[in-house]
C-alpha cells in the first residue's frame, strides 16, 4: 500500500496548538517510523523541555499499571495536564499486541486533561525507543506538563527508558529476597526512586530494607545531586502516592525538567556506565540517535545514526536537491556537516561535554543527488582536556563498495 | 511337543472372548477410527462395558436416590414424585408490561415467578441516568418498591416461589420484602432464590452483574445470608452459579469445578463468620448451564452431586443430610443456539433440557428459540414452556428415577468427570481458594483458553454446528423474527412517573437512609443488607443504593484478560 | 509507507450496559494473532469515552460487540465520531442484531455487522481491509 506523503508542518503546528487529533496522528507516524517523522520529531523536540517526564518500570506483576493510574489521578487532581505512554509487549509470533488494557482499567482516562496512548514493543528496541522519545517530546511540546512512560517489565526497554525520562521510578514487588539479583543490576542503577509496591504485604518492609542495603553498596557518585530514594507504596489504597509524587517532583526541581533534553550526553554515562565495554550496538545507536534527533541541523539535512560505540560514531545521509551548490554538485558545507556530526557524536560519547575548537576537511571526489554518504568518526587521541578525532566520509556504491569522499580531522576541548 | 503346540495355534483360530471378537470386528469394519474427545477433554471410547466402570461390583456400589453420595439424585422420589419447577426467566419493559407477561406465562403452566430486571438495573443505575433507547429491552425497569408492587400485582408471594436475578447488593429482594410488608405478607412464608448472589462468577464471567468491589461484594453477601437466615428463613440467599462460566467458555468440567470451589469459598467465609454449616448449607443452591453435549452434561451433574456430598461432610463439617444435597437449577445454553435457521434451536433446547432432566435437576429454564436473534419474543417463550410440558407430560421421561444410572458409559463417564473436576479444584485450592484464584486472574485465563479452543474447533469444522458450518441453506431473511421493543410512549410515562415520585418523597428521609448505609458500611459488625432493606423502606432507589455502596465499598471493576 | 510497515490499530469495545464479553475477548485475541495492534476495553464504555480512546489511540477500526440491545445506541456513537472529526475510522458491529434493526445501523455509517456463526478468519480479514481504507483516508486528509 502506498500512502501519500503528509503535511508534517501542518501536523507539527497542530501539535504545538494542542490539537489532540494532530497529536494522535503524529504519534502514529513516529510509531510507524514513516518518512518525515524524524524531521518532525526534531522540530517538536525544539519546543520540549517544560514537562516533567517520569519513566515507570519494573518486573511484570510489580503493579506498574495500578501505580500509573494512581499517579494520573493525583496529578489530574492537582490540575496538571497528564499524558501517559504505555508500552506493551507484542507477540513474537504474529507481531500483534493487545495494548494498554491494564491502564484503561482505571477511572481517570476519560478526564479531559488526560491523554493515554499505547505503543507495542514489536520486539525491536531501536524503533521503539526512538518512537517513544519522539512521542514524549511530542506530548511535552503539546503542553502536557506531566508525562508518564510505562514500560513492560522485562527486556531491553528498561535501559532505554533512561533516555526518555527525566525521573525514573523502578517498582519492585515485595518479597524479592534472593530474587533481587533477578532484577538486572541495570534497572536498579537507573532508578531515581525505588518504590516497593503492595506495601500492605508482610515482606514489603523487608524488601525496602534490602534495597537500601544494595544502594549503599553502590559506588557513590560525588557529582550526583540526587540520592536514590526507597519508598513503600500501595496504589489501590493510595498509600504512599502523595510521598512518591513529592519525591518525583523534588527530583524534577533538583535536576530540572527536561533534563533528558538538556544534557543527553550525561544520560549515556549515567545509565550505561557498564555499556562502554559491552559493545551493545543497539544501545549505542539509540544513545547517539537520541542526540541527533535533538540536533536541528541533522534533522534539516536528514542525517541519521548508523552505529556507535565509545569514541566512535557512524552517520549517514542521502544527498538530494536541498544539498546542492550552484554548480549542481553537493555543497562542501553539506559534507562538512555530515563529517562534523560524526565527530560531535564520537567526541561526546564518553559522557563529558566536548566542544569542538578546530576542524578541517579535504574533498576528493564529487557527489551527486541520490548518492548515499556515510561518515565514520573514531578517536585518534584523547587526554584529560583535549581529544582529536578523524572522520572519513565515504560514498556507498553498488554492492556496498565504499569510495572515499573526504577526510576530516577535528579537535575538542573536554569540560570537566 | 512345543512345535506341535505352536503349529496348532497357527492352524486353529484362537477362541476369542465375545468382547475381543467385537473389538476385532469393530477395528476391521470402522476403517479409520478418529479419536473422540468430549469438551472437557476426556477421551470417549466406542463402547463401554463392565471393565470401564471401575466401581462396578466393588466395595463402593452405586447409592440409591436420596442416599449419600447422591449420585442418583438428592431425593428418594426425584421426578417420579414431584417434577422440576418450571421457571422461565422473563422480564421486559415496564412493571405493567412484565406483570401482564408473567400472568400469561402462569396461565400457560409456569409454576414459579422469575424476574429479570433491565440491564440498567443490573449495572446498578436508575432509569433516568442511562440511554433511554436501552430501557426495558432485556428486562423490566424496576427501581423502587412501588415498581416491585406493580410487577407482582395479583401474585401472592407468600404462596409462590420467586427467583430474582438480583446481584449484590440485593436491592430487588429488599424491594420484595418491603412490598410484602405493605401487603401484610409474613416474611416467613416467602420462598425463592437470590439467583445472582454469586459475586465471584460475576467477577470472572458475567461482568454485567458485577457492581461492587470484590471485598465489598463478599461482605454484602455474607450479611445477606445472615439476614435471610434470621428473617426470611425459607429464602435461598446463595445460588452458586456455574452458568456464567460455561457461557463464557469454560468446559463442563471446569464450570462444575469452579462452581464447587466457589461454594467452598462462600461456605468457608460463612464459617469464618461464626455460622454453623448446617445453618446455612441447606439454603445453598446451584445454577448451571446445560449444553448440547448430552452425556457429558448428565455425567457433570451426577459427578457434581457426588463431590458436593463429600465436601460438605468431610471438609465443611455438615451433619444434616439437607446440607449435603446438591440442589440445582438448570438453564439450557444460549451459546449453543444459532441465528441461522433459528427454528432448529427448538431441537437443541429439547436435547439440552433432556440432559438436565436426566442429570437430576430441581428446576429448569428452557431458552426460547429466538434468543440468538434478540431477547425472546412472547411466541418464542411460549414454545419454550411447551417444550418442558411435552418432556414432562407426553414423553414419559420422568417415570423412572435416574434412568441412565447403571449405564456403563454414563457411570464410567461420571467417574472420569469426577476425577477431572477434582483435578481442576485442586489447582484452585493450590492458588489459595477461589477468591484468590479469581483475584489473580488464574480462572479467567483458563476460561479464556477454553473459549478459544472451542471457537477454533467450530471454525475448523471439527465441531459441527448445523446451519453454521454445515448444512447451510439460503434463507429468506424475512423468516427471521422481527423484534418488538418496549413502547416508547409507555416507557416515557414510566420515566415521568419515576421523576414525579422522586420529587414527592421526603428528601430528609432519603438523606438519613443514605447516611445509615454509609455508617453501616463503616461498621464491620453491622448488617449491610438490613440497612438496604431499611433504605428500600425509606424510598431509596436502586441506583441510589448501588451508588452509595460503590462509593463506600469500592466500584466493581472486573479483571478482564485477553 | 508500505503494507509491511503498517499494522492495523483496532479498538475492540462494548458500549452501553451489557457485560457479556466472551465474544469481544475472542475477537480481540484473534486480531492480535492476525498481527494487529488491539486496544481492548472492558464493557460499558460510554460513547464519549470510546470517542476519546479512538482519537488518542488513533485507531483505524472500531469493533463494537453487542449481545443484548446495545446496538441501539451505535448510531449515537457514529454521530459522536463524526463530530470529533473521526470520519475516517471504520466501525463494525458484531453480535446479535435483529434483522429489522440493521438498516438504521448501516444508515448511520456502520460498515459491516458480523452475526453469530461468522468465523474469526472472516472477521479479521474484513477488519484488515477496513483498516487499510482508514489509513489511506488518513494519508489523504493529513489527520
Amino acid at each position: 500500500m502506498e500512502v501519500l506523503d503528509l503535511d508534517h508542518a501542518g501536523l507539527v503546528a497542530g501539535v504545538l496548538d494542542g490539537d489532540r487529533r494532530a497529536i494522535a496522528r503524529m504519534l502514529t507516524l513516529f510509531d510507524d517510523a514513516s518518512p518525515g517523522s524524524r524531521e518532525a520529531a526534531g522540530s517538536l523536540a525544539a519546543h520540549a523541555g517544560r514537562a516533567l517526564v517520569v519513566g515507570i518500570t519494573g518486573v511484570p506483576g510489580a503493579g506498574k499499571s495500578t501505580l500509573v493510574n494512581a499517579l494520573l489521578g493525583a496529578w489530574l487532581e492537582r490540575g496538571h495536564k497528564v499524558a501517559i505512554l504505555a508500552i506493551d509487549p507484542s507477540s513474537p509470533i504474529s507481531g500483534g499486541a493487545v495494548l494498554g488494557d491494564r491502564i484503561r482499567m482505571g477511572e481517570h482516562g476519560s478526564h479531559p486533561n488526560a491523554f493515554i496512548r499505547s505503543f507495542s514493543a514489536r520486539g525491536e528496541l531501536g524503533g521503539l525507543s526512538r518512537a517513544t522519545r519522539a512521542a514524549v517530546d511530542c506530548f511535552d511540546a503539546a503542553g502536557f506538563d506531566r508525562v508518564i512512560v510505562e514500560t513492560v517489565g522485562a527486556g531491553q526497554s528498561e535501559t532505554a527508558i533512561t533516555a526518555m525520562a527525566d525521573t525514573r521510578v523502578v517498582l519492585c514487588p515485595p518479597g524479592l529476597g534472593d530474587g533481587i539479583q533477578a532484577i538486572k543490576a541495570g534497572i536498579l542503577e537507573i532508578a531515581d526512586v525505588l518504590a516497593v509496591s503492595k506495601a500492605d504485604l508482610p515482606r514489603a518492609g523487608e524488601t525496602a530494607h534490602e534495597l537500601r542495603e544494595m544502594l549503599t553498596l553502590r559506588r557513590a557518585n560525588p557529582d550526583q545531586a540526587w540520592k536514590t530514594r526507597v519508598m513503600l507504596v500501595s496504589a489501590p489504597e493510595m498509600k504512599g502516592i502523595a510521598e512518591l509524587i513529592e519525591a518525583v517532583e523534588e527530583h524534577g526541581r533538583v535536576n530540572g525538567h527536561g533534563r533528558r533534553l538538556k544534557s543527553p550526553a550525561l544520560d549515556i554515562r549515567q545509565g550505561h556506565g557498564t555499556l562502554e565495554n559491552s559493545g551493545d550496538a543497539d544501545v549505542w545507536r539509540e544513545r547517539l540517535s537520541a542526540l541527533t534527533e535533538r540536533d536541528g541541523l541533522c534533522a534539516t539535512l536528514g542525517i541519521s545514526v548508523v552505529a556507535g560505540g565509545p569514541g566512535r560514531a557512524e552517520v549517514a545521509m542521502t544527498v538530494d536537491a536541498r544539498h546542492m551548490n550552484f554548480n549542481g554538485g553537493c555543497h562542501g558545507g553539506t559534507i562538512f556537516a555530515l563529517a562534523d556530526a560524526a565527530f560531535g557524536l564520537a567526541s561526546n560519547s564518553h559522557g563529558a561535554l566536548a566542544s569542538g575548537i578546530d576542524a578541517h576537511i579535504t574533498f576528493q571526489v564529487g557527489v551527486r543527488p541520490g548518492d548515499r554518504l556515510i561518515a565514520r568518526a573514531y578517536e585518534y587521541s584523547r587526554s584529560k582536556r583535549i581529544g582529536v578525532y578523524r572522520t572519513e566520509v565515504l560514498r556507498i556504491e553498488k554492492e556496498n563498495k565504499e569510495t572515499p569522499v573526504s577526510a576530516f580531522t577535528g579537535t575538542v576541548y573536554i569540560k570537566q | 511337543m512345543n512345535k506341535s503346540l505352536s503349529s496348532s495355534i497357527e492352524q486353529d483360530a484362537v477362541e476369542l472372548t465375545p468382547y475381543l471378537a467385537w473389538e476385532q470386528e469393530y477395528r476391521e469394519s470402522i476403517g479409520e477410527d478418529r479419536p473422540v474427545e468430549n469438551v472437557s477433554g476426556i477421551p470417549i471410547k466406542p463402547l463401554y462395558g463392565p471393565q470401564d466402570w471401575q466401581r462396578y461390583g466393588h466395595d463402593n456400589p452405586l447409592s440409591y436416590p436420596g442416599q449419600s453420595d447422591y449420585t442418583r439424585g438428592i431425593y428418594a422420589t426425584m421426578h417420579r414424585g414431584r417434577t422440576w419447577t418450571q421457571r422461565q426467566l422473563i422480564g421486559l419493559g415496564t412493571p405493567a408490561d412484565y406483570n401482564a407477561r408473567l400472568r400469561s406465562l402462569m396461565d400457560d403452566g409456569a409454576t414459579a415467578v422469575s424476574l429479570i430486571p433491565c440491564n440498567s438495573v443490573f449495572r446498578g443505575y436508575d432509569m433516568d441516568t442511562v440511554d433511554a433507547e436501552l430501557l426495558g429491552t432485556c428486562g423490566v425497569v424496576l427501581n423502587n418498591v412501588d415498581h416491585m408492587e406493580r410487577s407482582l400485582e395479583g401474585v401472592d408471594v407468600g404462596k409462590i416461589s420467586c427467583a430474582l436475578n438480583d446481584p449484590s447488593p440485593f436491592t430487588l429482594l429488599a424491594f420484595l420484602l418491603v412490598a410484602a410488608e405493605r401487603r401484610g405478607t409474613d416474611w416467613r412464608s416467602i420462598t425463592g432464590t437470590s439467583n445472582q448472589s454469586d459475586y465471584i462468577s460475576h467477577f470472572v464471567a458475567n461482568h454485567m452483574f458485577y457492581r461492587l468491589s470484590l471485598p465489598g461484594a463478599r461482605r454484602v453477601l455474607l450479611d445477606h445470608i445472615a439476614y435471610c437466615k434470621q428473617y426470611v428463613p425459607r429464602w435461598n440467599p446463595m445460588s452458586v452459579v456455574g452458568q456464567h462460566m460455561q457461557q463464557a467458555g469454560a468446559t463442563p468440567a471446569e464450570a462444575m469445578a469452579f462452581t464447587l470451589s466457589t461454594a467452598i469459598q462462600n461456605a468457608e467465609d460463612c464459617i469464618a463468620r461464626g455460622m454453623q454449616p448446617d445453618d446455612f448449607l441447606p439454603r445453598f443452591t446451584f445454577f448451571f448451564d446445560i449444553s448440547l453435549n448430552f452425556f457429558e452434561e448428565i455425567a457433570k451433574f451426577r459427578a457434581g452431586r457426588r463431590i458436593w456430598s463429600r465436601i460438605t461432610k468431610e471438609r465443611l463439617g455438615a451433619k444434616d443430610p439437607r446440607s449435603r444435597r446438591f440442589k440445582f437449577h438448570g438453564q439450557t445454553s444460549g451459546v449453543d443456539l444459532t441465528r441461522q435457521q433459528p427454528l432448529n434451536n427448538i431441537s437443541r433446547v429439547t436435547v439440552q433440557a433432556m440432559a438436565g432432566i436426566f442429570g437430576g435437576l430441581q428446576s429448569l429454564h428452557t431458552d426460547a428459540y429466538d434468543e440468538a436473534l434478540a431477547c425472546p419474543s412472547e411466541f418464542g417463550a411460549r414454545i419454550a414452556v411447551a417444550t418442558q410440558n411435552i418432556l414432562r407430560e407426553e414423553s414419559h421421561l420422568t417415570d423412572v428415577i435416574d434412568p441412565l444410572g447403571g449405564s456403563f458409559y454414563v457411570e464410567a463417564l461420571t467417574d472420569q468427570m469426577e476425577e477431572k473436576i477434582l483435578s481442576i479444584m485442586k489447582i484452585v485450592d493450590e492458588a489459595g481458594g477461589m477468591y484468590k484464584a479469581v483475584e489473580s486472574g488464574l480462572v479467567q485465563r483458563m476460561l479464556g483458553a477454553s473459549a478459544q479452543r472451542f471457537q477454533n474447533r467450530v471454525d475448523s469444522g471439527e465441531q459441527v454446528v448445523v446451519g453454521v458450518n454445515a448444512y447451510r441453506v439460503d434463507e429468506d431473511a424475512s423468516a427471521h423474527t422481527i423484534v418488538e421493543r418496549p413502547d416508547p410512549a409507555s416507557m416515557q410515562a414510566h420515566l415521568d412517573g419515576f421523576a414525579a415520585w422522586k420529587r414527592e418523597r421526603s428528601a430528609v428521609e432519603v438523606e438519613k437512609a443514605l447516611d445509615h448505609l454509609t455508617r453501616t458500611a463503616e461498621d464491620p459488625s453491622g448488617n449491610l443488607f438490613g440497612a438496604i432493606v431499611d433504605g428500600a423502606r425509606a424510598n431509596l432507589t436502586h441506583g441510589e443504593i448501588c451508588e452509595r455502596l460503590r462509593r463506600d465499598l469500592g466500584f466493581g471493576q472486573p479483571l478482564t484478560i485477553v | 509507507m508500505t503494507a509491511k510497515d503498517f499494522r492495523p490499530r483496532v479498538l475492540v469495545t462494548k458500549i452501553g450496559l451489557d457485560g457479556h464479553d466472551r465474544g469481544s475477548r475472542i475477537v480481540a485475541a484473534a486480531c492480535r494473532d492476525a498481527g494487529m495492534e488491539v486496544v481492548y476495553t472492558p464493557p460499558w464504555q460510554s460513547i464519549p469515552a470510546v470517542v476519546k480512546l479512538a482519537l488518542e489511540e488513533d485507531v483505524d477500526v472500531i469493533g463494537i460487540s453487542s449481545l443484548a440491545t446495545d446496538h441501539l445506541i451505535v448510531p449515537k456513537l457514529m454521530a459522536a465520531l463524526r463530530e470529533a472529526g473521526l470520519d475516517r475510522v471504520r466501525v463494525v458491529v458484531g453480535g446479535i442484531v435483529p434483522d429489522n434493526e440493521q438498516p438504521q445501523l448501516f444508515q448511520s455509517g456502520v460498515r459491516q455487522i458480523f452475526h453469530p456463526g461468522t468465523t474469526l478468519d472472516e472477521i479479521t480479514t474484513q477488519i484488515s481491509t477496513y483498516a487499510s481504507e482508514a489509513r489511506l483516508a488518513a494519508a489523504e486528509t493529513g489527520v
